[in-house]
């Protein structure tokens, strides 16, 4: 199973939300990393099927999904970034309603929404209303709509947003379970949703992945990049509108400082261990200046 | 699973819409029971009308409808000749009721025999106008016209139906005013609107379209799905109407005397050229307000497909139907004038008494088709349109 993207471009008139993305996957988890306004959930959303590329095309086993249609969105599971329901649907009725978008048979669909309840815990709550559901409990029925028709393709986008650590991690384990002889796609900000179960990470900026590669080597590249100092409190307030930080934290009455930089940036600082949040900060540039973008 | 049993939850098996149908419920059992109130008084006063009455049914009495202008004299000079006053003065009084109705029986025979006068703008109506019409081309040689064709075809209509024979249907013709009056289209298509209008667009403010458009199913069979719950939808609300306004219009005064009358003997059916019984066109009247209410809950529906919020959705869809009511509700000169667009316009097509009411035909390739047969074929074209647009919309709709 193979996807692929050939120059896929999308303009919401003058302006080129993503440009000219060429891309090949496979079986695995992929992590789509990038700052808001990047383009991620454009590109999902064109994986997804529900928005049509300007021009290029996506592949899917060498053809393009609009003439596959239903048979390519058959084989998907989609988590979009906003998860919706019907004010009077259940969080049962809400599955089974994916079930029959999906076309599942109705003793397969039954069964697979026991298993997934029981999988995002949310097998108590299946009977009440999905309006009154907490935020990362609506965000669990989604990631288990998703999964429901067992998919060749999992996409998501922000799955994690708004589950609590002990959440997250589980959500990872049954990503990480999933993804056997599967292709996930797991978009997110959160560097730590992908650090430790996406095999290749993507980087993606102003409409264009800029790059892509494992875990391993992102962190790899930041060998020698990453410094720990010290600083009075009084100097940082200047000093980090020219470094980029990764992190602060208040030891001995100084402020001791995570500094992501080419050659030591302050005298006294040593090397430390870098991880891929080093490289996305690095990569990006995510010096004060460009906040703002 | 069923995504018929979805649609059909989200649009109507839902508590809001179960509450909108409960009041509309009682609405039209208001609109049944007041108008068959406002029509005589109480079951006394009909009482006596059917008994009186009794003695009057048949063909044309010239001494009773010497009797009926008098009494309709006596209360035309003090009440005045519109219709409607005088059926709010007299609804107590069975009698007077009975001679007016006798009266417009009278002037209704009259009309069968001698029709339109020549100068009238209206379409030519009357045994010996239709007679004289059809000699006129004759001595012109004009045989083989589709004006003689249709004339021909009407007089012989009109000769096999025979004289119109008076009834009591006192009960039925408030029946049908309620079918099939403007009125109706207040009470019926507007909250059909509202019903119908979240259709498609309630995927677009509620976000489900991610999850609807990624999906297997969410392109076409989803459609289907909508479009026969949205048919099921308009088929209660419109079985709703006409079963309140049946049973409350003739629950007050017990009968359904009439049932079995010829439609002729309605006044709003006395040009009619269908040769049906009173309960024949009470079915038909409700299949057709089924089928119209159908055909605009379709066009509703396509509307919700294209426009992404519920009210407006239900703003696009008033006006139309609005528009079309004004249009109709012009003078002649510009009915006249708009011609077809007045005739299939939904404010016409919709009324039983505009379609079934009367004689007109359509010149089709020569052939002289019933404005009923013309209105079924318009609406099926129209529906298959927006049908095909809803399915096509679908197809290639995006998020957005």
């Amino acid at each position: 199973m193979e996807l692929q993207l050939e120059a896929v471009t999308k303009n919401y008139k003058s302006n080129q939300v993503l440009k000219g993305i060429s891309l090949t996957m496979g079986a695995g988890v992929y992590g789509l990393l990038g700052p808001n306004g990047a383009g991620k959930t454009t590109l999902i959303r064109i994986l997804a099927d529900v928005l049509r590329p300007t021009n290029g095309r996506v592949l899917y086993d060498g053809k393009d999904i609009r003439a596959v249609g239903d048979e390519y969105r058959a084989k998907i599971g989609y988590l979009p970034q906003d998860v919706s329901f019907y004010g009077d649907f259940t969080g049962r009725d809400y599955l089974e309603y994916s079930a029959a978008l999906k076309g599942m048979e109705k003793a397969r669909a039954k069964k697979r929404i026991e298993e997934l309840a029981c999988s995002v815990g949310l097998w108590n709550d299946l009977k009440r209303k999905c309006a009154a559901y907490s935020g990362g409990m609506q965000r669990r029925l989604g990631i288990a709509q998703a999964l429901l028709d067992d998919p060749e393709i999992l996409i998501l986008d922000e799955p994690t947003s708004g589950l609590d650590p002990y959440e997250r991690i589980k959500f990872r384990n049954i990503i990480s379970a999933y993804a056997k002889d599967r292709l996930v796609l797991l978009s997110t900000h959160i560097v730590s949703d992908v650090e430790h179960i996406a095999a290749q990470i993507m980087m993606m900026e102003y409409g264009d992945i800029q790059h892509i590669h494992t875990g391993g080597e992102y962190v790899q590249m930041m060998e020698g990049r990453v410094w720990l100092g010290s600083m009075p409190a009084e100097e940082l307030v200047d000093y980090q509108n020219r470094a980029v930080i990764s992190n602060v934290k208040a030891k001995d009455g100084r402020m001791e400082i995570r500094i992501i930089e080419d050659t030591q940036p302050v005298p006294g600082a040593v090397q430390t261990v870098p991880t891929l949040e080093d490289a996305y900060l690095y990569l990006f540039n995510y010096l004060p200046g460009k906040a703002g973008r | 699973m069923s995504l018929f049993r979805f649609e059909l939850r989200k649009l109507l098996l839902n508590k809001k819409t179960l509450l909108l149908l409960a009041c509309l419920f009682v609405l039209y059992s208001v609109v049944g029971l007041t108008s068959t109130m406002f029509l005589i008084g109480g079951s006394d006063s009909y009482r006596a009308y059917e008994e009186s009455a009794a003695g009057w049914e048949g063909p044309i009495d010239s001494e009773k409808a010497a009797e009926a202008e008098k009494i309709y004299q006596e209360v035309s000079a003090r009440y005045g000749t519109d219709e409607r006053m005088i059926s709010r003065s007299v609804k107590d009084q069975p009698e007077t009721i009975l001679a007016v109705n006798y009266h417009a029986y009278a002037e209704q025979v009259e009309d069968y025999w001698n029709g339109t006068p020549p100068e009238s703008a209206e379409e030519p109506y009357g045994i010996a106008l239709l007679q004289g019409k059809i000699a006129e081309l004759e001595s012109q040689g004009k045989q083989d016209t589709y004006d003689y064709r249709e004339l021909s075809a009407t007089l012989e209509r009109l000769e096999e139906l025979g004289e119109p024979e008076f009834a009591n249907a006192l009960l039925w013709e408030n029946l049908f005013n309620n079918w099939g009056e403007h009125m109706m289209q207040f009470l019926l298509f507007v909250p059909l609107t509202f019903v119908i209008a979240p259709v498609f667009a309630v995927e677009r403010s509620s976000g489900m379209d991610n999850l609807i458009l990624s999906s297997r199913n969410g392109r076409r069979k989803i459609v289907t799905a909508k479009l026969l719950s949205v048919l099921a939808a308009s088929t209660v609300v419109a079985a709703l109407y006409l079963a309140a306004t049946f049973l409350f219009g003739f629950l007050p005064h017990g009968s359904f005397h009439g049932w079995d009358a010829a439609i002729q003997s309605i006044p709003t059916y006395a040009r009619s050229m269908f040769p049906w019984k009173v309960w024949q066109l009470a079915a038909v009247g409700a299949v057709w307000l089924i089928f119209t209410g159908a055909v605009y809950s379709l066009i509703v529906c396509f509307i919700s497909s294209r426009l992404k919020s519920q009210i407006g959705t239900a703003g696009v869809s008033l006006a139309i139907l609005f528009v079309n009511v004004g249009l109709a509700a012009m003078g002649d000169t510009v009915t006249q004038r708009l011609g077809a667009l007045v005739d299939f316009g939904l404010a016409n097509v919709t009324l039983m008494k505009e379609v079934f009411g009367g004689y007109k035909g359509f010149n089709v390739f020569g052939m002289c088709v019933s404005y009923p047969v013309m209105a079924v074929f318009v609406l099926g074209i129209l529906a298959a349109i927006v049908v095909l647009g809803i399915y096509q919309g679908q197809k290639s709709r995006t998020y957005a």
